[in-house]
């Protein structure tokens, strides 16, 4: 099963529970030993290249000689052939014969360790890998269940229980008014401020004596007298 | 480990505002510093709860409990949902247990400022979100 797959188990299996647990606990911890299983793996494979490369060594130690041998024994072959001695020639050359077969095995175990080791590398790599996600994947779900808590936490410290929590239309509705509110409020005082500010100028202007002081019983009265003089 | 990264970023939030001055109250929400509560002025009904560890920090939302769906909708939710998410800047939907939520995730090598955007980004979704959501939840009691 993929690391997500099992990841959904964990979450749904919570969640379909009657219970508040999002996560569902036992699969965590499977994943949690699954993790350690891992990292268990990834520790017994990089021993087990160390060893394997020291084995490797060893047999690329016999390949080298075996090459050396054969060369020294060529020496001595074409010498024997050089002094006339075919007998010693031909024992030598059956020396050297033997040593290639031996050589041809040992250059076959040396490939094999090869492709071991190569091999072995691409799995500790994939290993590496798995274990960085899976270890992700479980913080992730721990995280989940965290914040759940934390949001259940909430619940019932705004509201005094979880089931009386208001629904997300309602919260939407309330935040709309209470900007509309301020929104209102905003316009208001803006208002009564220009209000404010062209009684301000009228005051400065009545004073100024650009606009008449307002009128009271007895400039009125003056007003009539004189318009009754003039007429 | 991780909740010196939490208690930095709590720190760092504390001092710092919206782009439109509006002010963020900020708290630890239990006692392990595991979990911080993000509350957006006038926005308080929705707090957004943050987390943080080596791999990421986690912004998320509640938006609406599986009960407020409108049982005969629930698809047409899901399916909105999914078209919606690439489209939303910076958040995406989400379930945990039986909430929808919305979440956002940042690098936890991420700058202030850009935890700023985030909160204010997820903070305006998340109200666009139940705006646009609500034609698929049960009339509102």
């Amino acid at each position: 099963m993929s690391i997500f797959s099992k990841l959904i188990t964990a979450i749904r299996g919570g969640a379909t529970e009657a219970g508040q647990a999002v996560v569902d606990t036992q699969a965590i911890r499977i994943l949690e030993q699954e993790l350690r299983d891992s990292k268990k793996a990834l520790g017994d494979a990089k021993t087990g290249l160390t060893s394997i490369m020291a084995e490797k060594m060893g047999v690329d130690r016999k390949v080298k000689d075996l090459n050396s041998k054969i060369k020294e024994h060529e020496g001595y072959a074409i010498q024997a052939m050089e002094k006339g001695d075919e007998v010693l020639a031909l024992d030598v050359a059956n020396k050297i014969a033997e040593f290639e077969q031996e050589l041809t095995i040992q250059q076959g175990v040396l490939d094999g360790y090869e492709s071991k080791v190569t091999n072995l590398k691409k799995i500790i790599r994939q290993t590496e890998r798995n274990i960085q996600a899976m270890d992700r994947e479980v913080s992730v779900v721990k995280t989940t269940e965290k914040v759940q808590k934390a949001n259940e936490l909430a619940a019932a410290k705004f509201s005094g229980s979880n089931s009386s929590l208001t629904s997300a239309t309602d919260s939407l509705e309330r935040i709309k008014a209470r900007q509309q509110q301020r929104e209102d409020q905003a316009s208001a005082a803006m208002e009564l401020e220009s209000e404010e500010s062209g009684d301000d100028l009228q005051a400065r202007l009545k004073s100024a004596g650009i606009v008449d002081s307002g009128s009271s019983g007895s400039s009125v009265l003056e007003r009539l007298k004189k318009k009754k003089e003039s007429s | 480990m991780n909740n010196v990264k939490l208690e930095q970023l709590v720190k760092d939030l504390s001092e710092n505002q919206l782009s439109d001055e509006t002010q963020l109250s900020i708290e630890m929400f239990d006692g392990e510093n595991t979990v911080a509560c993000i509350k957006v002025e006038d926005r308080e009904e929705f707090p957004i709860y943050m987390t943080a560890d080596e791999g990421q920090v986690l912004c998320i939302t509640y938006l609406f409990a599986e009960d407020e769906v409108d049982p005969a909708k629930r698809a047409e939710l899901a399916e909105a949902m999914l078209l919606m998410n690439v489209m939303i800047p910076l958040s995406a939907f989400s379930k945990i247990g039986n909430q929808y939520i919305m979440f956002g995730a940042l690098s936890p090598r991420a700058s202030i400022d850009e935890l700023l955007h985030e909160i204010e980004l997820l903070s305006d979704n998340v109200l666009e979100a139940i705006a646009t959501m609500s034609d698929y939840l049960k009339e509102a009691a």
